[in-house]
């Protein structure tokens, strides 16, 4: 209306956001490149440089990567301005990684720094220092780090605390004593921040030292409301677990309930005035739910995962600490002093902290003291919707081991609309745990108010929940039953008019409430079973129907009434069959059978005919599970039927068998049916584990109780009870999980050992094939073997030869056969052949396959491994298991003078997915074949142990993700860890792929234009040769013959290919090598598809040759990435 | 790193960035962000928080302000950076910055009170109850040490306290002594449940037949609190079977947002007659009567009243400065106040 005055308004607004950007960095951020940075950087005032840097800072922000300034920053520690250091350390901390060798140009000035008066730089200097984790600065921050530990301030010894988690992660083992004591001095620092910090250290350095802890446990306790409420957090759970570790359990806590027999209950109470209206239902609770308890507590000292794997149920109880790991927390001081300095931060305000000291009470203290964490784990349900969550999760635990503590506070978990579906959802299933019979009749109230919210899933879960309360409170059966009728009537009215699924589940879950209700004890239940019948006329969603058929069937011969009215149904359901949907159907086919098996006298005519109606009714129904239903009804109720006549005697025991097995089927013993599993796991409260439900990385149980022994204390030295300490938990903590997995890779790695075996007499038994062939095969798996006989010998045409032939023919070493053939054997495909033949008669150079000898590159250096070299090649034989692997030989030997135990190797990433996903189980071969299960690492068969010197070998199956980037492995040796990180060579992801000359001239002519790529290089390997030859003259060889041998020596060795031909030229010059041309094949490991290489030379034989390579590939990236390995690796000088 | 902690730390951080910023929206933080980075840089290192008090923070990097604004207009020199440690991140009470010196020796107590309450469809209160913090503004030389004692202490039903609060005293004689940070903070927070009544009162009525709805939302004063009680709010989600709605109110604004949100502002309740809302909701056409309920969400504020009950008894220095101001206000409003129809 006003275009104009809306400028001005909108012009308005941006002025007066300008107005509040003026001063702020706002225009660095919008034009961050707008001047040149570089000259600002060498500037000599201050403010420049800040300028400078606060571009690039906002360069970093927008995703640039301005890491090439890195030298002229680093320039830049040096300057006196904090402004100027401190966005130098931003810039520094964010690309020290990147550019290691330049971020060590700055190690001069942090050394400066750290002897700086002001404490503020010496605890930057130190934090930036250790946060540029390089490895070869490690033992200048150890230092550093342990001067800072003895420092004047205590912000610079909080700093100090902090930086030895991050030298832990650089995983120097040698540091792994120094950084304890300096861990240990920090702990005993007199300041509450630094011990805070140190705590925070404690837990990810060395978790298990826990004598450390032991040497200052009251001192710790003391200090603990004086630490930060973030170390608070950290040091409980630690003080915690130092607590079961030295004392064990405590007698009178809720862990222990399952003991103590029920006069501490009643005692209870007796002394609880509160509780006294509820207590013969708390009772009941409270037998209850002391399995539940043990549960929950046996959970909490092994791990959920251990726990519910040990075999048998009766074991699980059975099993029991001895009376020596409890202790008694009336007369422990070290319980009573834990108990005490936690209390008061119930009250703490960070929610955390209260869950941290709720969680030691809960375990710790005794049953009668629990109460007092209920207010304040009530109190941090007021906040975000996401710590009300995790509140919820940690509450639902609690709840359901005691429900008595919670059920006086039921109106704490009413649920208000605008929380979220998830915490609706908790808070139901809290509700229905906790309701005893004074609070039962206002839940109720809500309840219904729920079933009417909008959000109808939660309205479904709201019906559910009534079901679960009746089933703990018998005496509300009938109001609930009659609320839940009411309902279901009120739902069909409105549930006809497609209000969607969500209307459907109300209906499904009231019905399944009431189903499960009436199963409890179904005689009193008559009358509404008629009444839902009664509905069935007026129900529409099919899973309702079909639940409401069902009962009709289970309980036909219930009562008086339903058996009369069975008739009626029957018919009803028999005149509505064809209409109904498929688990309707069903369902009708089954009642009508068991109504059948059930009935005697007069009505059993009617009901055979219905019966024989539906049958014929469903062996015309467009479904087949319909139609064999009815087929398999009519089979197994034939006796039924027909035979009741006396005629029918020729096979009347198999029918009176039917019977039987009719009876059986149909037949109304209910099994008992456990309510519900109890196989729930429990993980710590407050842990990451108990909201995700399964362990999540680095998740520790709580220790063994009285694991840790009062002479621990008295070493002086952490270093023995550290072992002692790992020893102890082996079981069970972070190493613990992937030994547990070991057990497994042992029995596949020696499955595949087996395997080898087998193949490798086999090779054996061929006698006369060379070493090597014999070798090369040895670990080729049988299957595949045959496999690609059946394809070589398709692509010979038929051609009979001996398996022998073939199998050097496939291999990639074909060159070597090919080349020692005599004339005399035919191999009439390939008419190239002959050429050289005729050029090469009398040279043999069978020797190229001994020769070719795949490059080892090299995967741990004895200096980091203590000893251990590991080298690894590539090896050209596929592997058995999926072709998305690649075969790695890889050689293991020893240096140091000790003997190395243990040695294996793991996939970093998969080894932490197992150990969250606790899919540990064994990875059986079947499953490798989709793509989707073959894992990053086939387990490799574990070296027990390898004595000094000794060299031991290995075949590993690797999945390479790319094939160009590395992938990270961790090598455990002496139970230690140590990444490691395996290289890619792209050369060994293609496996040959033996055709003639035709078929490769076909293809090609299929891969023109885009996939086909070009690149020419030089070649210098021959030259070498040719002079070599020349040398000792006795034998000249051909001159061409050595290019091609070298040419192909120098492919058939970095790269698992297969030669198909050679072009000679027209000799017109004997020096003359152009025209030359090798062609090989191969087809990529992971896809099949097939990949075809034409070398072809040009120039002067004693000169270097021009190669132009050219590689036919689909699939585009990967062919480049081979056409630049091949020019590579032709082009680098390797001396043999 | 237990969840909680993680989530904790980052509503800190949040609230930290707020305070630098005066609010936490994506350009704010990109027209400060080289302070929002110092200030990450300094509240967590390696994962772990370092420094998350936000005295001493406010010590080592200056927050923007207009002084400091014009400064480095003017200048062309700004340092947010201070040379020097915090003298707090040494002392045992690191919330409170070293020795302030102050003409004027402030403190004031505030009674902030959220009332959480649910009416249930019969018009029953169900649960009404007072999460109430208690906020102090201090602005005192030295190190004060402060007791403040409340005539009422029994109501309360739990407490959550700031790091300052010593424990011991609170456990014997429910007083809260105290070495106060400088400058605004949170001193404790608390919960008093089992209200016996609410304010105001909102009495929907909602009748449907024959693919129709009548709304009639009727609101008004209940028990009078004895100060005025202004921005009342009312806001409800339309169930999701209702196509249209055509509602009318006689005060106030009523609207409904693209989200099916409907809101009514009505703000003070005037004298003469009680506001009242109505109108008709279409349902979807094969739908006879609607068979789920919106839930009513009520906002409202009243000033000078902490409605609770709780009342501050007296606040007591050791040692008392000459001129010493000390003020104390109370404010309600709502907090998930929910009236289901």
């Amino acid at each position: 209306m006003f275009p104009q005055f809306g400028a001005t308004a909108e012009s308005l607004s941006k002025a007066s956001t300008m107005v509040f950007r003026i001063g702020t960095d706002a225009h660095l951020y919008d034009d961050p490149d707008d001047v040149s940075i570089a000259p600002l950087l060498d500037s000599k005032f201050d403010s420049e440089k800040c300028e400078a840097l606060k571009r690039l800072l906002a360069l970093i922000a927008q995703g640039f990567d301005v890491s090439n300034f890195f030298p002229q920053v680093v320039k830049n520690v040096a300057s006196q301005s904090l402004e100027v250091k401190k966005l130098v350390y931003l810039y520094l901390l964010h690309y020290a990684e990147k550019r290691p060798n330049e971020a060590l140009l700055s190690i001069n000035c942090f050394q400066k720094d750290l002897g700086d008066p002001n404490p503020l730089v010496r605890a930057w200097a130190l934090r930036t220092m250790a946060g540029i984790r390089l490895h070869v600065i490690a033992p200048l921050v150890l230092v550093a780090v342990g001067k800072c530990a003895r420092d004047p301030s205590v912000y610079v010894r909080k700093c100090a605390a902090n930086a030895l988690p991050k030298l832990h992660d650089l995983r120097q083992e040698e540091h792994t004593s120094s950084i304890e004591e300096i861990v240990g001095i920090l702990l005993n620092d007199h300041s509450p921040a630094v011990v805070g910090a140190a705590a925070a250290a404690f837990a990810s350095v060395c978790p298990y030292n826990l004598s450390l802890i032991g040497r200052n446990y009251r001192k710790l306790c003391e200090i603990l409301p004086d630490v930060e409420e973030w170390g608070q957090i950290v040091l409980i759970g630690i003080l915690l677990r130092y607590v079961i570790a030295r004392h064990g359990l405590v007698k009178e806590s809720i862990m222990c309930s399952l003991q103590c027999t029920d006069s501490s209950h009643s005692e209870k109470n007796s002394s609880d005035v509160d509780f006294g209206l509820v207590k013969e239902s708390r009772d009941m609770s409270g037998t209850c739910d002391s399995e539940f308890v043990n549960m929950v507590s046996r959970c909490y000292i092994e791990g959920p995962d251990e726990y519910l794997s040990r075999s048998s149920y009766a074991n699980r109880v059975s099993f029991e600490l001895n009376g020596a790991q409890f202790t008694s927390g009336k007369s422990n001081d070290d319980v009573k002093i834990l108990l005490c300095c936690t209390s008061p931060l119930l009250w703490s305000n960070n929610s955390a902290v209260v869950l941290a000291a709720a969680s030691v009470h809960w375990v710790m203290a005794p049953k009668e003291d629990v109460k007092r964490i209920i207010k304040p784990l009530l109190f941090i349900l007021r906040s975000s919707n996401a710590s009300k969550y995790v509140v919820l999760c940690n509450i639902q635990v609690f709840a359901k081991a005691m429900p008595s503590l919670f059920a006086p506070y039921y109106e704490d978990f009413f649920i208000y609309s605008s929380e979220s579906y998830q915490i609706k959802a908790l808070k139901l299933e809290i509700l229905s745990s906790i309701t005893i019979d004074s609070s039962i009749s206002s839940i109720f109230k809500e309840f219904q108010d729920y079933i009417r919210d909008p959000d109808r899933r939660f309205a479904a879960d709201t019906v559910a929940a009534i079901g679960q309360c009746v089933q703990r409170l018998p005496k509300m059966t009938h109001i609930c039953v009659d609320g839940l009728l009411a309902l279901i009537r009120k739902e069909f009215l409105t549930n006809d008019f497609g209000s969607g699924d969500q209307e459907a589940g109300v209906l499904v879950q009231a019905i399944m409430s009431i189903k499960s209700i009436i199963k409890q004890d179904p005689p009193s239940h008559e009358k509404v079973i008629i009444q839902l019948v009664r509905s069935l006329d007026s129900i529409k969603v099919p899973a309702a129907r079909a639940m409401i058929i069902w009962m009709v069937g289970e309980y036909s011969s219930l009562g008086v009434i339903i058996p009369r009215m069975l008739t009626t149904v029957l018919k009803y359901l028999a005149w509505c069959f064809t209409s109904e949907s498929l688990e309707t159907k069903l369902q009708i086919l089954n009642t009508a059978s068991k109504v059948l098996l059930g009935a005697t006298g007069e009505d059993l005519w009617t009901f055979k005919k219905v019966f024989s109606y539906l049958v014929e009714l469903a062996e015309c129904d467009l479904n087949y599970d319909v139609r064999d239903r009815a087929h398999f009804l009519k089979k197994l109720q034939s006796c039924n039927l027909v035979s009741r006549g006396p005629e029918e005697g020729t096979n009347g025991l198999p029918e009176k068998d039917l019977h039987v097995v009719a009876e059986y089927i149909f037949g109304r013993q209910r099994r008992d049916v456990k309510a519900e599993s109890i196989n729930y796991r429990f993980y710590l409260p407050g842990s990451l584990s108990q909201i995700v439900l399964h362990a999540a990385p680095g998740y520790e149980p709580l220790p063994k109780p009285c694991s840790l022994l009062p002479d621990d204390l008295n070493v002086p030295e952490g270093t023995c009870s550290i072992k002692k300490g790992a020893a102890d938990y082996g079981g069970t903590d972070g190493y613990g999980t992937s030994s547990g997995s070991s057990d497994d890779e042992e029995e596949s790695a020696s499955a595949y050992g087996s395997q080898r075996s087998i193949t490798g007499s086999s090779g054996g038994s061929r006698g006369d094939d060379s070493e090597f062939t014999s070798e090369g095969n040895d670990n080729v798996d049988p299957l595949i073997q045959i496999s690609d006989i059946g394809n070589a010998s398709e692509n010979e045409n038929g051609v009979s030869q001996s398996s022998t032939n073939l199998v050097e023919l496939m291999s990639n070493r074909a060159l070597e056969s090919w080349l020692d053939e005599q004339p005399g054997s035919s191999n009439p495909g390939i008419s190239e052949q002959s050429k050289v033949r005729k050029s090469s008669a009398r040279i043999s150079i069978g020797d190229v396959g001994r020769r070719v000898k795949p490059k080892s590159y090299s995967l741990l250096d004895p200096a980091n491994g203590n000893g251990l070299k590991v080298d690894y090649s590539f090896s050209s034989e596929i592997s058995s298991i999926s072709h998305l692997l690649v075969c790695i030989e890889v050689f293991f030997k020893n240096c140091s003078s000790e003997t190395v135990t243990e040695i294996t190797l793991v996939d970093e990433e998969s080894n932490r997915a197992l150990d969250s996903a606790d899919q540990a189980s064994v990875v059986d071969e079947s499953s490798l074949l989709s793509y989707d299960n073959v894992p990053t690492l086939v387990p490799m068969e574990e070296i027990a142990s390898l004595e000094p010197g000794q060299t031991t070998s290995r075949i590993l199956q690797v999945r390479f993700h790319h094939h160009l980037l590395p992938l990270k492995l961790a090598l455990f040796c002496d139970g230690k860890k140590l990444p490691v990180k395996l290289r890619p060579d792209i050369g060994y992801f293609v496996k040959p792929l033996p055709m003639d000359v035709e078929v490769f001239m076909d293809k090609e002519s299929h891969l023109r234009g885009m996939f086909e790529y070009t690149r020419s290089c030089t070649f210098t390997d021959h030259i070498e040769e040719l002079n070599k030859e020349s040398g000792d003259s006795l034998l000249i060889k051909d001159k061409f013959l050595a290019i091609c041998e070298s040419l192909a020596l120098k492919m058939l060795s970095n790269a698992n290919l297969c030669l198909v031909s050679v072009d000679m030229p027209v000799a017109t010059n004997l020096d003359d090598a152009s025209g030359l041309r090798l062609r090989f094949s191969c087809e990529i490991l992971s896809s099949l598809i097939p990949c075809l290489i034409t070398i072809t030379v040009e120039g002067k034989c004693s000169d270097p040759l021009n190669l132009s390579i050219k590689v036919n590939c689909e699939q585009t990236v990967f062919g480049l990435n081979l056409l630049n390995r091949i020019v590579n690796f032709l082009v680098e000088c390797v001396l043999f | 790193m237990p969840p909680l902690m993680g989530i904790e730390f980052l509503c800190r951080v949040a609230d930290v960035l707020s305070e630098y910023l005066g609010g936490l929206n994506e350009d704010v933080i990109k027209d400060n962000f080289v302070i929002v980075y110092e200030l990450l840089d300094e509240m967590i290192d390696n994962g772990f928080p370092l420094t998350t008090e936000p005295n001493i923070l406010r010590e080592m990097i200056a927050p923007p302000n207009i002084v400091s604004k014009v400064l480095s207009v003017v200048t062309g020199n700004s340092s947010n950076v201070s040379d020097t440690l915090p003298g707090a991140t040494g002392s045992c009470v690191p919330w409170r910055a070293a020795d302030p010196k102050y003409a004027n020796n402030e403190v004031y107590v505030d009674l902030v009170e959220e009332m959480d309450a649910v009416i249930n469809r019969d018009g029953v209160l169900v649960k009404c109850e007072i999460y109430g913090e208690v906020q102090v503004n201090s602005h005192l030389s030295g190190l004060p040490d402060l007791t403040l004692s409340f005539a009422n202490p029994s109501i309360l039903d739990d407490v959550r306290f700031h790091p300052c609060v010593r424990f011991r005293p609170w456990e014997s004689h429910q007083l809260l002594s105290f070495v106060p940070p400088d400058g605004e903070f949170k001193l404790m927070s608390y919960r008093v449940k089992k209200l016996k009544s609410t304010p105001i009162y909102v009495k929907p009525q909602l009748t449907s037949d024959a693919g129709k709805c009548r709304v009639n939302v009727l609101v008004g004063i209940k028990n009078d609190p004895g100060k005025t009680i202004d921005s009342i709010t009312l806001q409800f989600q339309l169930p999701p079977c209702i196509l249209s709605a055509d509602l009318t109110s006689n005060h106030g604004t009523v609207n409904i947002l693209s989200n099916k949100i409907c809101s009514w502002s009505i703000g003070r309740i005037p004298k003469d007659k009680a506001p009242s809302l109505t109108g008709t909701l279409v349902l979807e056409t094969e739908l006879e009567r609607l068979h789920v309920f919106p839930t009513f969400r009520v906002g409202f504020r009243i000033m000078g009243v902490a409605l609770s009950g709780l009342q501050i008894d007296k606040l007591d220095l050791k040692t008392v400065p000459n001129r010493l101001y000390k003020g104390f206000r109370a404010l309600t409003r709502a907090g998930e106040f929910e009236v289901r129809s």
